[in-house]
């Protein structure tokens, strides 16, 4: 049954373009450090009509046909519970995070798919541990995410189904932004949670395995893990551990130094959250 | 007298809203000018800003912001056989468009853009009225040409080896003519980033932007295949010769209760922003064309009350303020290119 309360288009199925020639530009190797992560543009106060907003620009790879990663997050509360909802003496935290139909190679529809969902729970665990919910009773947060633009620009990705791992710099960015938005918000935190991923990657068939912080999957022959954290600096506290794939069991690649990796990437990330929030105050009180 | 009791504009007109406006729209001493509450002159408008191309998986996009609205679109497009549309007929030349429905304008609000639209329910009444029209003003504007979205092919001339019984194909495979093999259906997903007042104007000028900045690819059907394949190399714009710009404005009539007010004043509020829309009950939006120093009026719509007179719709201040308008946006549209 067709959605009666969107424009659907035509009755027939309809395909994306199907290209037959290469790419224009080859896959770009990774050309930073191995401990270095893109450059991040973070601004406060997009949505003035809600509480808190924030907008989050991670810059492209190397090249010029890379992509970055562009997401919006509207904070919307502490407001008061609708009068059927049962008594919470905490803040009841909800988040929604949605692809728009135009942020990924594939188009995506409108209705949110199991990836989202998945997405939505990990944010929430994320924000949860860094939020000081007792001091709203009876009260709800909505924190959306809108990811204007995701990761995987190339067909590439997806013939290589290297697009599962892009969903944990999502994540990343998602924590990152909707952090940004609740200091705008102005809700209590015990700190700015803020998201960092770090990957075990091989850059040649059977060769030498290396960990990186901030990976893009294309610029690798291979993933084997990665990890996602939300992190907390200042109490040296993880909220939320996403970890995927497959580790050597022995050696120095290990479980804990990526889960460590992960955590210093968030916390380069840290420094940006503080940088744009101090920035703003400065503005404000100029 | 607010700066005296320590209260901001803002404060006032959340308060109190209505008596405020009509305050501000009636100053009390001669020397004061009327302003809003937003402290914009009644005929002024924010001024918009557009920007082009900043998505990379879209063919098109555009960002427009005028005020604290701020919208996205972006436009891609995808092939359709005309074998799988239902009622297609290759003698159809004229209303390709609407009959086969390849255009797919949607809005979505509930990204969190005012309070009022949060995620998780169906589209809001507004939501959908806003899809419907921008889609039929994108059919009764004209602004597209079917030649842009037909992808021909050429029925290989070679005699075919002839199939016994079969005549009728045999006939139709040896036609060297040119037929439309599919068609190219544009999504165009318009996404509110932040939202304060006169959806539609900023809708539809993203829409119009980001057509302008669509480029398909070369697209030709492979018969073995039976699929179309497309090539990276020159994509081909699309023809948009016009720039067609919305303009709204709002009535409000200082009385709270009635439609209108016994002495029959009223002010027109250009580009209103969310208080003053929901202050108002009376609407009027005007889709005007001024290319070239002529103007062409593709559509005037006017909701509720009746305060707006036919007299005033074709005076000549009311239609220089939309001629005035479509200069702002096509300058914001085209001058970012140049």
């Amino acid at each position: 049954m067709a959605d009666r309360r969107r424009i659907n288009g035509p009755g027939g199925s309809t395909l994306p373009p199907v290209y037959d020639d290469t790419e224009l530009d080859a896959v770009s190797l990774r050309q930073r450090a191995p401990d270095a992560i893109r450059p991040l543009y973070l601004k406060t106060g997009v949505t003035p009509s809600a509480s808190g907003s924030a907008y989050l620009e991670i810059e492209p790879r190397e090249g010029k046909h890379g992509s970055g990663m562009k997401l919006a997050c509207t904070v919307h509360g502490p407001r008061s519970l609708p009068r059927s909802a049962p008594f919470s003496p905490y803040m009841v935290l909800s988040t929604h995070v949605k692809f728009a139909p135009f942020a990924t190679k594939q188009r995506r529809g409108y209705l949110r798919d199991s990836s989202e969902k998945d997405l939505g729970t990990l944010l929430e665990t994320a924000l949860r541990g860094a939020m000081i919910a007792d001091r709203w009773p009876k009260s709800g947060v909505d924190v959306v995410v809108t990811i204007i633009e995701g990761e995987s620009t190339r067909q590439d990705a997806v013939e290589r189904r290297v697009e599962e791992w892009d969903a944990m710099n999502v994540l990343g960015g998602c924590i990152t932004v909707a952090s940004a938005a609740i200091a705008d918000a102005g809700i209590d935190c015990v700190d700015t949670v803020s998201g960092g991923v770090a990957a075990l990657v091989a850059d040649k068939d059977g060769g030498e395995l290396s960990m990186v912080l901030d990976p893009v999957a294309l610029e690798h022959e291979s993933v084997l893990a990665a990890c996602c954290v939300a992190y907390l600096p200042n109490r040296d506290e993880v909220t939320n551990l996403w970890f995927r794939g497959q580790l050597p069991s022995t050696g120095t690649h290990n479980y804990q130094t990526l889960v460590s990796k992960a955590v210093q990437a968030s916390k380069g990330v840290h420094g940006l959250i503080s940088a744009s929030l101090s920035e703003v105050i400065e503005n404000s009180q100029a | 007298m607010a700066a005296e009791a320590g209260l901001s504009r803002s404060t006032f007109a959340k308060l109190s809203p209505h008596p405020y406006l009509l305050a501000n729209l009636e100053p009390s001493s001669d020397s004061a000018a009327p302003t809003r509450s937003n402290g914009r002159a009644p005929f002024e408008v924010r001024k918009p800003t557009v920007n082009l191309s900043s998505l990379s998986h879209a063919h098109g996009s555009a960002l427009v912001r005028t005020g604290d609205t701020t919208v996205i679109c972006g436009i891609r497009g995808e092939t359709i056989l005309t074998e799988h549309i239902p009622n297609y007929r290759a003698s159809n030349t004229q209303t390709e468009l609407s009959d086969y429905d390849l255009l797919v304008p949607n809005i979505e609000l509930a990204t969190g853009s005012a309070p009022q639209f949060l995620p998780g329910g169906p589209p809001t009444t507004l939501a959908q009225t806003l899809s419907t029209r921008i889609y039929s003003l994108l059919h009764s504007s004209k602004l597209l040409r079917a030649e842009d979205l037909r992808i021909w092919h050429k029925r290989s001339a070679e005699p075919a080896i002839p199939i016994p019984g079969d005549e009728e194909e045999v006939m139709e495979e040896q036609d060297g003519e040119p037929y439309v093999a599919a068609y190219w259906v544009l999504y165009i997903d318009i996404f509110f980033i932040s939202f304060d007042g006169n959806p539609f104007d900023a809708a539809w000028a993203a829409t119009v932007a980001a057509l302008r900045d669509t480029k398909l690819p070369h697209a030709r059907y492979d018969p073995d295949r039976e699929m179309i394949l497309c090539s990276r190399k020159d994509p081909r714009p699309l023809t948009v010769g016009s720039i067609p710009i919305a303009c709204t404005a709002v009535i409000f009539t200082g009385n709270e209760t009635k439609d209108q007010a016994p002495d029959g004043k009223f002010w027109l509020l250009a580009d209103p922003d969310t208080l003053e829309e929901s202050l108002c009950n009376e609407t009027v939006t005007i889709v005007v064309d001024c290319a070239g120093g002529s103007r062409r009026i593709l559509s005037i719509s006017k909701h509720g009350g009746t305060a707006m007179t036919a007299k005033l719709l074709g005076s000549k201040d009311f239609l220089d303020w939309a001629s005035k308008r479509w200069e702002d946006f096509a300058l914001a549209i085209t001058g970012t290119r140049l």
